[in-house]
Order: structure tokens, then C-alpha cells, then sequence
């Protein structure tokens, strides 16, 4: 009985210390006001451009992975070939391993496609015998990064007159790709790092502030996680206040900006909102509430030593 | 109640505060404990709150060696201790009433407990009918007493006082040294640090007195005054 008593006890204080911390958070926050604003701006600021940044990101992403699969060999067929050969020829590149799609264009079609593009210039050379175009394969490889080595060994096949694709400016696409993404991962990464100290060191304003009340409560016995719960719940609170609103805005924005783009640049294919903003908000929510944390619990450590 | 013995101290900077000092104190007693400044009476009272560890030698209260307790008993150690600074240490955006209650929340009271002994404390110092008000409306001396009522309200054993009258004037001081009687009086032991010579020949209780570190005088009804053995 006198068991059951003591648990109780101990639940019923459980539950009021939690009571306290959530509330002594929230009067801190109220109380510091205009500390707790500057928390949440600088978490609101940097996350709005890591946000930003991110979206800007996936998006070149997801650009630039479009433009390569669009990338594409062309192989011109020896003429001398008959028909029965370039079929053979065919099914050897279908079995290549890197390849995953193989087209042929007739030099009929290829004509057909060249007088839709230019027009009455090319006009004149559709009669038997006239046509100065070759058959072709079309190839794409399974990934876009491995065009130039593919091309190089259907240039050394048999009956494959030359080899097109754009060599140059493949290899610049990329060379630049590839560029764009480590650039961006490295300036996420380092504004992140901003972020954290940025907030790391306001909330050791609040706590700087608060240095004296943190002093009378080691004095009068609190517990060091009794010190910290309220502290910590803070900076959780802030943080997640700071991503929320980038989030918001972001989100907005971004939406606005695809159903522009949608009407005004239909040729630009971004990201759909739903995915990319889920992704995001998901990201900068974690980020803001482990970044306010931390953060406060960074900043106590200092004080707690009395 | 409280046993120092062979307690040395050296700081981090090869200060020798302290040098082979023994001191007991009995349960219910009132000890003065002078010196000049630097004499090593505020490291003696940081070492009994186990603000510090000393370098040689133990503390005892009640019979339990603080300097071998854990980390996370110390704050246990401190709520059987109440706290006097000379500089008040209040929270100024709170009320007299918070700031005495400050103490109760942090060991988790119950609000009926809270609203109970708050008003009993400042009743005890003389604050009555000043609950609602905040420390800079008060003066010296009744900021001094919402310290005071802070310090007692979770009844502890044990009350220590670093200068508390080291900012008041000497008719204010007497006020605060009253109200400490009456707490001793009670049956609370009180250790209080002090360089007011005229407090301490008023009161004519047990007076340690330090010079350089060492303990050179240990008087039951002494004065200050009177230096050598």
C-alpha cells in the first residue's frame, strides 16, 4: 500500500515538474520577448535561404537529369549495309550493357523529320536516289554518363560510319553539372553550420540574461535537468517557430512560382510542389528544432558548472 | 552538525586560501566568521555549499562526507542549506512573493505548500504586506529580508550568510542580524561571514576568526576585537 503510495507520489511530481518546465518555457519566451523574436528571426532567416537554396537545388537537379536523358548517340549506318545487316546490327547494340534504348531512322524518316524542322530548303530530295541522308541508330544509355564511352565503342563496330553526340557539349554539360550540384551541397552545408551558430549563440543571450536566475537555482538545489528542461523546451519551441515560418513562406512561394511557370515557361520542367515541398518542410522542420535544442543545451552547459 | 577537518585549500592559480583548518559546529549554534578580506572566509563557506571541492581533508554534515558526494546529490546537499549573499541575488522581474517561491518550485512543492509557507517566511523577516511588490521598489535591508525568506522557506538545517550586512547601514544591518536571531532561535544553525566589527561584538556568539588562510582564533561569546591568545 505504502508502495503504491510512493509511486504515486512520484508520478504526480513527474507530472507537475513537467507542468512547470513547459510553462516556465513558455513565460521565457513571453518574458525575453524581443530575445525569443531575435532567436526565431535568425532561425527564420538562415532556414528561408537554406530553403530557398534547396529548392533552387533539386530543381537544377532535376533539370539537368531531364537534359541528359534527353542526350542521346546518334550512329550512322555504312551504306553498303543490307537490310538483314542492320537488323543484326541492331540486336548486337540492343545487347550492350549499358544501352537501354535503341531506335532506328531510316534515312526516309530522317528526311521526313529534317523537311518538318527547315522547311522548303530542303525540299527536292525525296525522290528515289536523291536522298543524301544515311540510316541511324538513335541510342540512349541507361546512364546519361556513360554516352562517350558507349559512343567510343560503337565508333570501333563494323558497320557504323560515324558516331554523333555532341561531344563537346555533353562532356561541358556534365562537367557542369556536376559542378552545380557539389557547389550547392557545399553552400547547404555550410549555411547550416551558419544557422547552428548563429542560433547557438542568441539562445546563449537568453541564457547569458538568465545567468543569475540560473545561479539561484543550483543554490536552492534544483536538479541540473530540472535547469535545463525549460531551457531546452525553449529552444525546441523556437526552433520549430523559426522553420515554421520559412516553411510557409516557402511553400507559398513555390507553388505560385510552378503555376507561373506552368503558364509562362512550360518548357521549364519543375518539380511538382506536393514532393519537392514535403521534402523540404520535412527538412527544415527537423532542422530548426535540433538546431534550437542543441543550441540551448550548448549554451547551458557553461552555467550549470556551480 | 558540521565537521571541517584538515581542510586545506589551493586554487587552480596556486592560491593558498585555506591551510589545515578544523572547525565543528554544533546543531542550533550562531558562528560569526571573520577576517580581513582574502583571510579565506568566503572559500570556508563555498566549500561547505560544495561550491568547491577542497584540496586536502573533509566536510562532514550530519555525519556525511559532502566532498565524496555525486554530482547529481549535491543539489539534495543544498536544500538542507539556505543561502545569504551580500548583493541579494533577487530576481528582479519577479515579485517578492516569486522570488521566495522561486525556491519551493525548484525542489517541486505543491501550490498549497507554496501558498502556505511564503507568507509564513516573510512574516518570520518582517516582509508582511510587501508580497506584491518587486525588489527595486524595496530598499536595501528589505531586499536583504526577501533573501532571507528565500533562504528559510524550505526550512533547512543549516543557513549561511556571506556578508549579508556588507551593503547596509549599520542600523539596517542590525535589523537583518534581529531577524537572523530569530531564525536561530528556531533551531536553525547559522554561519555567517562577516567584517563588521560592531555586529559582531553586539551579538556575542561563537566567533572563528581567519588570518592568511589559517585559523588563528575559535572564541565561544568572542569579539572581534580582541586579537591573540
Amino acid at each position: 500500500m505504502s508502495v503504491m503510495s510512493g509511486e504515486g507520489n512520484i508520478l504526480i511530481m513527474a507530472v507537475r515538474n513537467w507542468v512547470y518546465y513547459i510553462k516556465e518555457a513558455f513565460r521565457s519566451v513571453v518574458r525575453n520577448g524581443w530575445m525569443s523574436f531575435a532567436s526565431v528571426g535568425v532561425v527564420t532567416v538562415t532556414l528561408f535561404i537554406l530553403g530557398s537554396f534547396m529548392l533552387l537545388n533539386i530543381n537544377v537537379e532535376h533539370l539537368t537529369s531531364e537534359i541528359k536523358n534527353q542526350v542521346e548517340i546518334i550512329a550512322y549506318v555504312d551504306e553498303v549495309l543490307t537490310r538483314d545487316e542492320v537488323d543484326d546490327l541492331r540486336v548486337s547494340l540492343i545487347q550492350m550493357v549499358k544501352v537501354e534504348e535503341v531506335r532506328f531512322v531510316s534515312k526516309e524518316d530522317a528526311l521526313v523529320r529534317l523537311q518538318e524542322q527547315l522547311g522548303e530548303l530542303v525540299e527536292g530530295y525525296s525522290e528515289e536516289g536523291r536522298n543524301p541522308l544515311r540510316d541511324s541508330f538513335e541510342i540512349r544509355t541507361i546512364i546519361p554518363e556513360d554516352i562517350p564511352e558507349v559512343a567510343a565503342s560503337l565508333q570501333a563496330m563494323t558497320g557504323i560510319a560515324r558516331v554523333d553526340y555532341g561531344t563537346d557539349v555533353v562532356e561541358k554539360l556534365f562537367r557542369f553539372t556536376g559542378a552545380v550540384q557539389w557547389v550547392g551541397l557545399a553552400f547547404m552545408l555550410g549555411l547550416a553550420l551558419t544557422a547552428m551558430f548563429l542560433i547557438a549563440n542568441t539562445i546563449k543571450l537568453t541564457v547569458n540574461a538568465r545567468s543569475r536566475e540560473i545561479m539561484i537555482m543550483k543554490y536552492v538545489g534544483a536538479t541540473e535537468w530540472f535547469i535545463r528542461w525549460p531551457f531546452l523546451i525553449e529552444g525546441l519551441f523556437l526552433g520549430a517557430i523559426g522553420a515554421l515560418i520559412p516553411v510557409l513562406i516557402l511553400s507559398y512561394l513555390y507553388g505560385e512560382t510552378v503555376a507561373w511557370a506552368q503558364l509562362n515557361l512550360y518548357f521549364l520542367p519543375l518539380v511538382s510542389p506536393e514532393t519537392i515541398i514535403q521534402q523540404m518542410s520535412k527538412t527544415l522542420l527537423i532542422l530548426g528544432t535540433v538546431i534550437g535544442g542543441l543550441g540551448s543545451l550548448i549554451s547551458i552547459r557553461r552555467f550549470l558548472k556551480v | 552538525m558540521i565537521e571541517v577537518q584538515q581542510v586545506s585549500m589551493v586554487y587552480p592559480n596556486g592560491v593558498n586560501a585555506l591551510e589545515q583548518i578544523n572547525i565543528c559546529i554544533e546543531r542550533g549554534e550562531f558562528v560569526f566568521v571573520v577576517g580581513e578580506s582574502g583571510a579565506g572566509k568566503s572559500t570556508l563557506i563555498r566549500l561547505i555549499c560544495r561550491e568547491y571541492l577542497p584540496s586536502k581533508g573533509s566536510i562532514k554534515i550530519h555525519g556525511r562526507d559532502i566532498t565524496r558526494l555525486k554530482r547529481r546529490e549535491v543539489p539534495l546537499l543544498r536544500r538542507n542549506i539556505g543561502v545569504v549573499f551580500q548583493d541579494f541575488r533577487l530576481l528582479n522581474n519577479r515579485t517578492v512573493f516569486d522570488n521566495v517561491a522561486f525556491a519551493m518550485q525548484v525542489i517541486g512543492s505543491t501550490g498549497r505548500d507554496v501558498r502556505k509557507r511564503v507568507p509564513e517566511a516573510l512574516e518570520l523577516v518582517g516582509l508582511t504586506g510587501k508580497a506584491k511588490m518587486k525588489p527595486l521598489e524595496l530598499s536595501g535591508g528589505e531586499q536583504q529580508r526577501v533573501c532571507l525568506a528565500r533562504a528559510i522557506v524550505n526550512q533547512p538545517a543549516l543557513i549561511i550568510a556571506d556578508e549579508p550586512t556588507g551593503n547596509l547601514d549599520p542600523k539596517t544591518s542590525m535589523g537583518i542580524m534581529d531577524a537572523l536571531k530569530n531564525i536561530n532561535i528556531r533551531g536553525t544553525t547559522i554561519i555567517m561571514a562577516t567584517h563588521a566589527k560592531e555586529i559582531v561584538d553586539t551579538m556575542r556568539q561563537r566567533v572563528v576568526v581567519l588570518e592568511g588562510g589559517k585559523l588563528v582564533r575559535d572564541e565561544r561569546r568572542g569579539e572581534y576585537t580582541h586579537h591573540g591568545c
